[in-house]
């Protein structure tokens, strides 16, 4: 198909719509992150490598980059062994409407705006005095934990919300890999009388190789932009950061003290970082595409 | 053998169901504390269930507060969003697939990349860009950027290259026109890749938070994550009121969700999605 008209008008308007709404803002953003950038100010004025040399000496970045990781890689961990677990319990039944009515509980939480649901935990589940969560450790004869408003249990609070709302993606995406695998190989195994145990280890894992990969990087991408539980979730952080993440210190950078140079020099950290996962995951898609 | 077998599997569904009470508890409480009076949320020990029942939360919330105006506004952008990506994904997809013209390779590669760029590390860019267009703190600064979708047009290109080219042939043999073959061909066999479009797309434009966060300011503007936020923040005592906001914006997704979830699980699964 070879019509010129037709091709030029819709790549036309395409090129010119990505060059002012992506490209630009990317060129922006790399740009003021070269200069002392406040939006207010008329004279702003370059500053070199200033503000990266900045971010190794700032305290408040360091405790944000730490933050970040701790929180990431402890979120994702946990977020793959229950989604895992989660996924193959529900694969093995064998009726098809208990394993959707399984599933749509533990996704039901992905629907729902993150700001309301995280309304919801920071009101009525996670108070000290009135939060369901105490409730439930209290009848269990345990004591109350002050989950928002210790620095220590701060971030422990935050993993367990993140886990609830967004260990459903990973429970469907596990599923359909595991509904990928021939039942015949667990038959040939129930007749060995094979440990579940044994049966997930050696048999749903190896096979689910690209889904696991996949589900992986996705999930570490995912984890190191979330923003919308740490603003509200965290009603006072106090002197400690320790719900500070890269996510929250740019937005606090840019918006409230409105020093954007130095939140975009941020912002490029955080992209270098994403960046290389996602190349990752391009290099290993390619290699292992099957199995 | 067999009692071993009916163990685990007794021990697989006690894990399960354990589960699955955690995570609807959330849901359960949000409902409970919504029709209870504000006096009883904060009186302890607590009930279960409100002792009395009250909807005078859900009243607060749609007379206090321009809720209807939230959510009016977070419809607009929605629709109008997901209904232009649908179209510029699928035919921008159906031109990148089927026609050979020089930087069609270059063209896809840059979309491909800026699928990799982090909205958060745009928030900056966006918002400078967004002001000097003078859009800033209106919808439309919410509603044209997002026209274009990387992941949608990516996601359209891979779907129609595994189209056969017989369905193209007999088109061309007859002189259709270019949009002809569009409508009538390409759209209609997309349909499962355009259903898990439209359905991620929706999701995640009403969801969104963080841009309407940098780009909003005045209430009446807002939408309804942002306006949530908002309303939690200025009723900080008022639990009853604010549980039923949460109430109200949480309900309908969920119930769309329970009603179409095989489509949604399908559209996550096949689009492989977050």
């Amino acid at each position: 198909m070879k019509n010129k008209k037709f091709i030029y008008s819709v790549i036309i308007p395409t090129v010119v719509f990505m060059f002012i709404f992506i490209v630009i803002p990317i060129g922006i953003g790399l740009a003021i992150s070269f200069f002392n950038y406040n939006p207010l100010r008329d004279n702003n004025a370059f500053v070199g490598f200033e503000n990266f040399v900045k971010l190794l000496k700032d305290k408040e970045f360091l405790v944000a980059m730490k933050n970040t990781f701790v929180f990431v890689f402890g979120t994702v961990f946990l977020n793959i062994c229950l989604s895992l677990a989660l996924a193959y319990f529900i694969s093995r039944f064998k009726s098809n409407k208990v394993r959707s009515l399984f599933r749509m509980i533990f996704f039901l939480p992905c629907i729902a705006p993150v700001v309301a649901t995280s309304v919801v935990f920071s009101r009525s589940i996670f108070p000290t005095d009135t939060g369901l969560l105490n409730m439930g450790l209290n009848a269990l004869g345990l004591g109350s934990v002050n989950w928002l408003g210790d620095p220590n249990v701060l971030m422990i609070s935050v993993i367990v919300y993140t886990l609830w709302v967004d260990v459903g993606y990973n429970i469907i995406l596990f599923s359909a890999g595991m509904d990928g695998i021939p039942n015949h190989i667990y038959e040939a195994s129930d007749l060995d009388n094979t440990s579940e145990f044994r049966k997930f280890f050696k048999i749903t894992l190896p096979l689910l190789g690209r889904t696991f990969q996949f589900v992986l990087v996705q999930t570490l991408i995912s984890h190191f932009q979330m923003f919308a539980q740490f603003s509200v979730l965290i009603l006072k952080d106090g002197s400690k950061n320790s719900g500070l993440v890269l996510s929250r210190y740019i937005y606090k950078t840019a918006f409230e003290h409105k020093d954007m140079g130095y939140a975009s020099a941020v912002s490029l950290v955080l992209f270098i970082i994403i960046m290389i996962l996602s190349f990752i995951e391009q290099k290993k898609t390619q290699v292992d595409w099957e199995y | 053998m067999k009692k071993d077998i009916k163990i685990s599997k007794m021990i697989r569904i006690v894990c399960l169901v354990v589960f699955s009470l955690l995570f609807l508890a959330p849901y359960f409480w949000m409902l409970s504390n919504s029709f209870k009076s504000t006096s009883e949320i904060l009186l302890e020990p607590q009930h279960l269930l409100p002792t009395k029942f009250t909807l005078a939360g859900y009243i607060k919330v749609l007379t206090k507060s321009p809720f209807f105006r939230w959510l009016l506004n977070s419809l607009f952008i929605t629709i109008i969003d997901t209904v232009v990506i649908l179209f510029t994904s699928s035919i921008i997809g159906f031109v990148l697939s089927k026609y050979r013209f020089k930087l069609r390779k270059t063209m896809f590669y840059i979309i491909l990349l800026t699928m990799m760029v982090p909205a958060t590390a745009m928030m900056i860019p966006n918002f400078l860009l967004i002001s000097t267009l003078g859009w800033y703190d209106k919808l439309i600064a919410l509603i044209v950027p997002t026209f274009f979708n990387a992941f949608g047009i990516f996601l359209c290109k891979q779907y129609i290259d595994d189209l056969p080219k017989e369905l193209f042939e007999s088109a061309m043999l007859d002189n259709a026109s270019d949009l002809k073959i569009y409508f009538k061909i390409v759209l209609p066999s997309i349909k499962p890749a355009i259903g898990s479009l439209a359905i991620f797309t929706f999701l995640a434009l009403w969801n969104d938070y963080l841009t309407p966060l940098i780009m909003l300011n005045s209430a009446k503007n807002m939408t309804l994550p942002l306006a949530l936020s908002f309303f939690s923040a200025q009723h900080m005592s008022d639990l009853s009121a604010t549980m039923a906001a949460a109430s109200l914006i949480m309900i309908p997704a969920s119930a769309i969700f329970i009603l179409f979830q095989n489509q949604f699980i399908k559209g996550i699964t096949m689009s492989g999605m977050k």
